[in-house]
């Protein structure tokens, strides 16, 4: 029983990490019909400019907001700069953002060195509750507390202010929503700019929970949220919250009990949904 | 552009490169030089399998590596489990064509329905499952660490060794060209200009797409053969990413859809790789050399998708023909102002 | 009577096609100017030209007297022009209101007066005000796609074939919508409906193979059977 709830426990944080990756990537797709191949590099970069500001300033906090903002400035430019001159073309968009993810990860060796970089909790959320029998760590609570916060916010966003509904509306008619007198480009921005920041707030909040932060991480968890994308259904936020805890379950679970098939059991079912059911498991659109 | 080919003053100075390539060894023996040579060949031959789905028919795979890797496992295997002779090299390259076939026939008839992101998303999935694979079934892969093996006799000379691939880059070129030239050929590029057009004139697009799959996969694990050949060594890290992004980078900045272009890719990825490595000790930003190759790729995709040698065509022949830039073949599907 | 609108040899291309050839036409304020032609001759891709949903690579468009041709579709919309899409263009998961929403520019007593004015007009909008609009019938979905343009204080409407698919008695219903509406603001309609855009329209201008061949009142349309024939097929 104890074993049950704590592989859930880990398996729902790591769930919230890959959430926050996949949230972005689902979003920008939905909306702009753009994979971005690069969305792990944004994950990482906000990984090691976050985990920088906290060794810095000593702040973990200051290090999470340092993070999100560094990664909503590189997700602006590479919107501007990258995806926008090759909009409407979907070979070049994958090219290309594959070469960002590229050059992203060498960028990183080149400022931080090629070595991995180690990242302690702090203080306030280091060690564990004990709850009967169960041991719960409290930074694994953290971890799913802020991804909760953040689906919460973003649904708020989605949900009930007008940009959300404009976001909404652009998912699925992006000449009505121009036609209507709204400048796409500005939407596109801000929802690049919104999930690089989830990308990068789910970077730094591994650091503590892994222990090291390396420039591959990106790659790694990049694979994770494509899955959960697919499975969750290419643009469907909440469909992207789902399956990113079915995923982090089942890795989790798997990794205990057949920890060699853990990552080729989750690509297998990406493959299967791919195949058999291109909508996703979740359903629709939203 | 394939008039530039046919043409025959080209053919020739390709003859007199290929010819100067093979007496080279002969005149002159830096044994340094011929085993990076002899990897420009593998990875050209590797590029040009590239070329063949991103060049030729439009399609972006990200799981490249998987036929790489399933060359240069089948060969070490076989080498490692029976014995380092000719017999059973020819028995593994043919169980490589083998399963190099079977495996880019099913993955592409499963996928190459899909639009291409999911395809690129797909492929890149598979190849990921052929490195857990590798990583795994340690009993016949040894794992992470890999495992060196022993190769026939016919192949351990460097210079014999340096001449096959040579050969091998010759030929396919040779047969690439063909292809390309054949009707078959024709109709892939069709598909790359504007599918559903293709679709509307009577080809099973499908079917055509597949085949320059499969064809594209044997070739890669050709080229994977003659690497894992070339080191005596095979680990999982050619199954990783890094081998599908050595081969779009060779692919992207030679030139998509002209398989000159992949060769000159590879030559100058591999020759930067050497003489760039060798630089970190002088400073050691040059370690991290492939960054300025990321740049210069994604500068290519913006600006010059047709790499150098389109360019280099393009500015020739510019204003005689009015040539189309393969990568930016699809369809403007968004008509964002 | 000034004119509001004004095309001059436009031409667009759609992909490698060459789609209109030559448009050429005067759209006077108050007045609602009825585009007319055999399907495919243009007419879409004509209010998708003027809207910058597809560039026009020649000609000039005049809205107000500036040139529009070459504008994002957003700052065109914003310079009072709305549009009703052939396809109606609803959001399908959004509800009516919400389909509502994304359009209204400014929420002040102005819209809301528009808005019920329009709703009183289009009751059974009111009545799945919550509904998602995927989930309306056909008709309901032209009053939506009316309502949306018409929401905002917009000086010219668009509005591509309201009648399309329609049953006749919706049909009426919609028209008459637009004679009520046409008091406020100045209307392109694309009708190929003759009897609701003979009722409906004060001008007309024929487009065959995308161009502008001929124009004229709509009374003169009215009495030339031949011409009606000709570029119609109908008498
Ligand atoms: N995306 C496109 N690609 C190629 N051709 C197109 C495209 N859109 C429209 N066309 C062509 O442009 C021409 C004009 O189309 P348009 O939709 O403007 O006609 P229309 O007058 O509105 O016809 P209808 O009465 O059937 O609505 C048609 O011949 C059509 O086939
Ligand atoms: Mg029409």
């Amino acid at each position: 029983m104890d074993v049950l709830i704590s592989l859930s426990l880990n398996g729902l944080a790591t769930g919230m990490l890959i959430f926050l990756l996949a949230a972005g990537l689902t979003l920008i797709f939905g909306l702009m019909d753009v994979l971005n191949f690069a969305h792990g590099g944004l994950f990482a970069w906000g990984a090691y400019s976050g985990i920088w500001i906290y060794t810095s300033t000593g702040s973990f906090l200051i290090g999470i907001i340092g993070a999100i903002i560094a990664g909503m400035i590189l997700g602006i430019v590479t919107e501007r700069w990258i995806i926008k001159p090759v909009y409407g073309n979907h070979v070049q968009q994958i090219l290309i953002t594959l070469g960002l993810m590229l050059v992203l990860s060498e960028m990183l060796k080149v400022v931080w060195g090629p070595n991995q970089i180690s990242a302690t909790t702090p203080d306030y959320l280091s060690g564990s509750w004990e709850v009967g029998n169960v041991i719960i760590i409290k930074y694994r609570a953290f971890i799913i507390a802020v991804g909760f916060t953040v689906f919460l916010l973003v649904q708020f966003l989605l949900k009930k202010t007008k940009i959300g509904l404009v976001v909404r509306a652009g998912v699925m008619n992006k000449e009505m929503v121009q036609s209507l007198g709204i400048n796409i480009q500005k939407v596109f921005m801000f929802v690049f700019m919104i999930g690089a920041g989830m990308a990068a707030l789910g970077g730094m909040l591994l650091g503590p929970y892994s222990g090291v932060i390396y420039a591959d991480m990106g790659m790694e968890f990049a694979i994770l949220a494509f899955i959960v994308v697919v499975i969750g259904g290419m643009g469907s936020f909440s469909g992207s919250v789902m399956a990113a805890i079915l995923v982090g379950l089942s890795g989790s679970f798997m990794a205990y009990y057949v920890p060699d098939l853990a990552l080729a059991a989750n690509m297998l079912l990406m493959a299967v949904v791919l195949i058999f059911r291109p909508q996703g498991l979740f359903g629709a659109k939203g | 552009m394939t008039k530039v080919f046919s043409n025959n003053r080209m053919n020739i100075f390709y003859m007199i490169v290929a010819l100067f390539l093979a007496v080279l060894p002969f005149v002159y023996d830096s044994r340094s030089t011929l085993i990076l040579l002899s990897q420009v060949f593998i990875f050209a031959v590797l590029a040009m399998s590239y070329d063949i789905l991103l060049g030729y028919t439009g399609i972006v795979s990200f799981g490249h590596a998987m036929f790489f890797g399933i060359g240069a496992y089948t060969v070490g295997v076989f080498m490692k489990r029976f014995e380092p002779e000719t017999s059973y090299f020819l028995l593994a390259v043919l169980v490589t064509i083998l399963l190099t076939a079977v495996v880019s026939y099913i993955v592409g008839l499963l996928t190459l329905r899909l639009k291409s992101h999911f395809y690129a998303m797909l492929t890149m999935a598979f190849a990921g499952l052929f490195l857990v694979l590798a990583e795994k079934w340690r009993t016949v892969t040894y794992g992470n660490d890999g495992f060196t093996f022993r190769v026939p006799e016919f192949l351990r000379d460097r210079t014999d060794f340096y001449l096959i691939c040579l050969a091998s880059m010759v030929i396919v070129f040779i047969l690439l060209k063909r292809f390309t030239n054949s009707p078959l050929g024709k109709v892939l590029q069709a598909i790359r200009e504007n599918e559903q057009r293709t679709e509307s004139l009577g080809y099973s697009v499908l079917q055509y797409k597949v085949i320059a799959s499969v064809v594209s996969g044997v070739l890669a694990g050709i080229a994977g053969i003659l690497y894992a050949v070339s080191l005596r060594f095979v680990n999982t890290s050619v199954f990783t990413m890094d081998i599908t992004l050595d081969a779009l980078l060779m692919t992207i900045i030679g030139g998509v859809g002209t398989l000159v272009g992949a060769i000159i890719g590879a030559g100058i990825i591999e020759f930067s790789h050497h003489w760039l490595t060798e630089l970190a000790k002088v400073h050691w930003i040059f370690e991290r050399w492939i960054i300025f190759f990321g740049i210069i790729y994604i500068l290519a995709v913006m600006f010059f998708p047709m790499g150098i040698v389109g360019s280099l065509q393009k500015l020739k022949f510019g204003r005689k023909k009015k040539t189309s830039a393969p990568v930016k073949s699809e369809a403007v599907s968004q008509g964002d102002s | 009577m000034s004119t509001l609108l004004k095309l001059d040899q436009v031409e667009t291309f759609i992909g490698q096609y060459h789609i209109l050839q030559g448009v050429s036409f005067e759209v006077p304020k108050g007045e609602v100017t009825v585009l007319l032609g055999r399907n495919g001759a243009g007419k879409t891709t004509t209010l998708r030209t003027i809207m910058g949903l597809n560039q026009a690579s020649k000609g000039s468009i005049q809205y107000k007297g500036g040139e529009i041709k070459g504008l994002a579709t957003y700052s065109i919309a914003n310079q009072g022009i709305g549009y009703v899409p052939e396809d109606q263009g609803i959001f399908a998961d959004l509800t009516v209101e919400e389909n509502i929403k994304v359009a209204v520019k400014k929420e002040n007593d102005e819209t809301r007066q528009r808005l019920d004015w329009i709703l009183n007009l289009f009751p059974d909008l009111k009545k799945f005000w919550k509904k998602p609009g995927g989930l309306l019938s056909g008709g309901q979905k032209q009053m939506l796609a009316i309502a949306r343009a018409y929401v905002n204080d917009n000086e010219l409407l668009l509005i591509d074939e309201p009648s399309k698919g329609l049953a006749p008695i919706v049909v009426e219903k919609v028209m008459e919508s637009i004679q009520q509406m046409k008091e406020k603001t100045t209307i392109i309609l694309v009708e190929q409906n003759f009897m609701m855009a003979s009722t409906i329209g004060d001008s007309f201008y024929i487009i065959d193979d995308g161009r502008t061949v001929s124009n004229g009142s709509m009374n003169i349309l009215r009495d030339d059977e031949e011409m009606r024939r000709k570029y119609l097929g109908i008498a």
